[in-house]
């Protein structure tokens, strides 16, 4: 018992001590590391490129000097959408993957791995083949649709009456995500080849074409749901202990449960519905910010937000500078990183999740 | 007591027997419709001539010969094979999910096919069947020892859970691989796909002979796979060195899978269907639901491989997406009816 040691706390009072935030100090640190390192890969993200420039040059260009008007225009108009895009996708999948671990109790859930993506993939693809004059803006509140459809058959596929399991619920989400991947390449073999090319690209999960209005949209959304999803975080750190202690709490617990999956979804759908399915990012997040630093709801989902937006960008670089002519894209890095995570949390899965 | 149920162990055997003729008529049929549908439909006069009785000054038949008669003998092939290999994999680890898809093989054939050919340039034919063994035999080890790892053991749900995840990883990698070579793969992108269309028949000959053996192997070792189905204690009990069955039954799979990797690229979710679709018509005797499958299994896939070149008339479907549209929500249903 000498050797248990107690986190360090930083308690903020108001002056009355009407409101006090008791915060762990290892956390906050962290996550300001973590905002440094995403600043610094932004500026690196921002001088790679087949365009060589100086991050001294990235600098004062963002700061807003002309050093040249090439470098300008390299820089704001295609590497720092492309950037900006990268990171916000990434920390909404993350946080999408947190929030879908948190409501369906299943450490090894992942938007791309209970078919949500797959969903959004499907509607954005359907939309794309058979009526191609429908408008971008649809875009986003089309793949919403098609993930929240899909989300709710695993959900009610996945429960019994003997309650749901782990194992099943991920089973049950890659079976429907075949099947919807199926039909999504059917559509494809179906379409215009042009169009069909565009779908393709898109499909790996892809940020190379990402544009200021990509950045317009994610970033709004982010705006409107990260404020949300911090607000249920309080029932949700409630909702780790299971639904009994958590309704005795006094949690919402059937309110806050379906508004959890609408937000990820959400998140999921809109990230989807610019860069395509990016997976195992919301696997991954959440349980290295677990790792890093023990904290709270609202801290761990900035931390996990972070940690998610870090991934994306570095997916993004090295798959931009590995094998310089060719880009490989971002999500087939996030898988080829994701999957070991996956393993090793399979492996340590606790055995009344097994089967 | 004895009296009373042998009529009935009679009645099944007629059963039994009486579905074997059907089954083949129904391949023929499907064979020689197989042929006559396509950009020129040709009548089924026409093929039976060309098969019968060559005539290489006939427009017709030399299309028949040439590039319809490879593919319809392809699809029957991998059809048989892979829900073959599927039964004897259900069989021998009471999994009624295996499927040499779904537990990595074939993304593991595929993956050594990729590299070899990424490393080493294009391999000579003789080869690709051995490397794409090796690349099978190696996927399903990682897949088994994962599941077996996890807490619980081995179960079918882990088991498809790691195959599930080996496919992911493998598949990133060789998108990765792909995008890096895009020149020497242009061949290799359709066949990556899983389809049937354009094979070359020099590689049948190649890899022909040893899925025949295996074929034969499996249907051999069929009564054997009806005692281990019941668990090791019993078949030992029985007499049955389950050790070497296992390891002989693993290479007839190993084969199957690879030999059909290489001719038609992955193919997904054919071994788990037909094995079920037949179970329902013979029960759980294995000795009548592996050569049931296998039939069952080519003819499956000459009818998906119809359905995939008439569907949508300039262009085609490849055939995995069919079958992955069909099998996807059977294995859905098998999850969810596999409640304990």
């Amino acid at each position: 018992m000498t050797a248990m040691v107690p986190p360090r706390h930083l308690v903020l009072r108001s002056p009355a001590q009407r409101v006090a935030l008791r915060l762990p100090l290892r956390a906050l640190v962290i996550l300001a590391l973590l905002t440094t390192a995403l600043i610094v890969l932004t500026v690196l993200s921002l001088a790679t490129g087949s365009y060589g420039v100086a991050p001294g040059e990235v600098w004062e260009t963002l700061r807003g000097m002309t050093v040249s008007r090439a470098i300008d225009n390299v820089v704001w108009e295609f590497r720092f959408p492309r950037t900006l895009a990268a990171a916000l996708v990434g920390a909404m999948m993350a946080l999408s993957g947190a929030v879908l671990q948190n409501a369906t109790r299943n450490s090894l859930a992942d938007p791309s791995l209970v078919g949500v993506s797959q969903g959004a993939a499907l509607a954005v693809v359907t939309m794309t083949v058979l009526f191609p004059a429908f408008s971008g803006g649809l875009r986003p509140w089309i793949a919403f649709a098609g993930s929240i459809l899909v989300a709710l058959a695993v959900r009610s596929l996945s429960h019994t009456s003997q309650g749901g399991s782990a194992i099943r619920f991920i089973l049950m989400g890659i079976g429907l995500s075949a099947f919807i991947s199926s039909i999504t390449s059917a559509l494809l073999t179906y379409g215009e080849i042009d169009r069909a090319m565009t779908a393709l690209s898109w499909l790996a999960g892809s940020i190379n074409a990402a544009s200021w209005t990509d950045v317009r949209t994610l970033a709004g959304w982010t705006a409107v749901l990260l404020p949300s999803l911090l607000l249920t975080s309080r029932a949700m750190s409630a909702m780790q202990f299971g639904d009994a202690t958590a309704l005795g709490l006094g949690a919402p617990v059937a309110l806050t449960r379906n508004l959890q999956l609408a937000i990820a979804v959400g998140f999921a759908a809109i990230a989807t519905s610019v860069v395509g399915p990016l997976g195992f990012v919301g696997l991954i997040a959440p349980h290295a910010a677990r790792r890093l630093a023990p904290a709270g709801m609202g801290l761990h989902l900035l931390l996990t937000g972070a940690l998610g937006a870090l991934l994306v960008l570095f997916a993004d670089l090295v798959g931009r500078a590995a094998f310089a002519p060719v880009q490989i894209p971002a999500g087939l890095i996030t898988a080829v990183v994701g999957v070991p995570v996956f393993v090793v949390l399979l492996i340590r899965s606790r055995p009344a999740n097994a089967s | 007591m004895n009296q009373m149920r042998a009529p009935a162990i009679v009645s099944h055997k007629l059963r039994a027997w009486s579905g074997v003729p059907a089954l083949l008529l129904a391949l023929l049929a499907v064979f020689l419709l197989h042929i006559a549908v396509g950009a020129k439909p040709l009548p089924i006069q026409t093929v039976i001539e060309a098969l019968t009785g060559f005539d290489s000054t006939n427009f017709d038949h030399v299309i028949i010969r040439n590039l319809r008669l490879p593919r319809a003998v392809h699809a029957i092939v991998v059809g048989a094979s892979l829900s073959l290999a599927g039964a004897l994999m259900q069989g021998v680890t009471r999994n009624p999910l295996a499927d040499p898809s779904l537990l990595g093989l074939t993304s593991g054939a595929a993956f050594a096919v990729m590299v070899s050919t990424a490393l080493f340039g294009a391999a000579s034919l003789a080869l690709i069947p051995w490397i794409a063994m090796a690349g099978a035999l190696g996927a399903a080890a990682i897949v088994y020892l994962i599941a077996r790892l996890v807490p619980g053991g081995a179960t079918p749900l882990s088991l498809t859970l790691a195959g599930a995840a080996i496919s992911a990883f493998l598949g990133a990698v060789i998108s990765v691989i792909h995008l890096l070579n895009q020149d020497t793969f242009e061949n290799l992108r359709v066949w990556l796909t899983g389809g049937l269309a354009g094979r070359d028949i020099a590689l049948l000959a190649y890899v022909g002979p040893w899925m025949a053996l295996a074929l034969l192997a499996g249907i051999v070792l069929a009564a054997r796979v009806t005692l281990l189905a019941m668990g090791d204690e019993v078949a030992q009990g029985l007499g049955i060195r389950t050790g070497l069955l296992k390891a002989q039954l693993l290479a007839v799979v190993v084969v199957l899978s690879a030999g059909s990797v290489a001719l038609a690229g992955p193919l997904g979710f054919i071994g788990l269907v037909i094995p079920h679709v037949v179970r329902l018509y013979v029960g759980s005797d294995y000795r009548w639901i592996v050569p049931y499958a296998a039939l069952a299994g080519a003819a499956y896939l000459v009818s998906v491989d119809i359905v995939a070149r008439i569907a949508i008339p300039p262009r085609e479907i490849s055939t995995g997406i069919i079958t992955a549209m069909i099998g996807a929500p059977l294995f859905v249903h098998l999850v969810r009816r596999r409640t304990r």
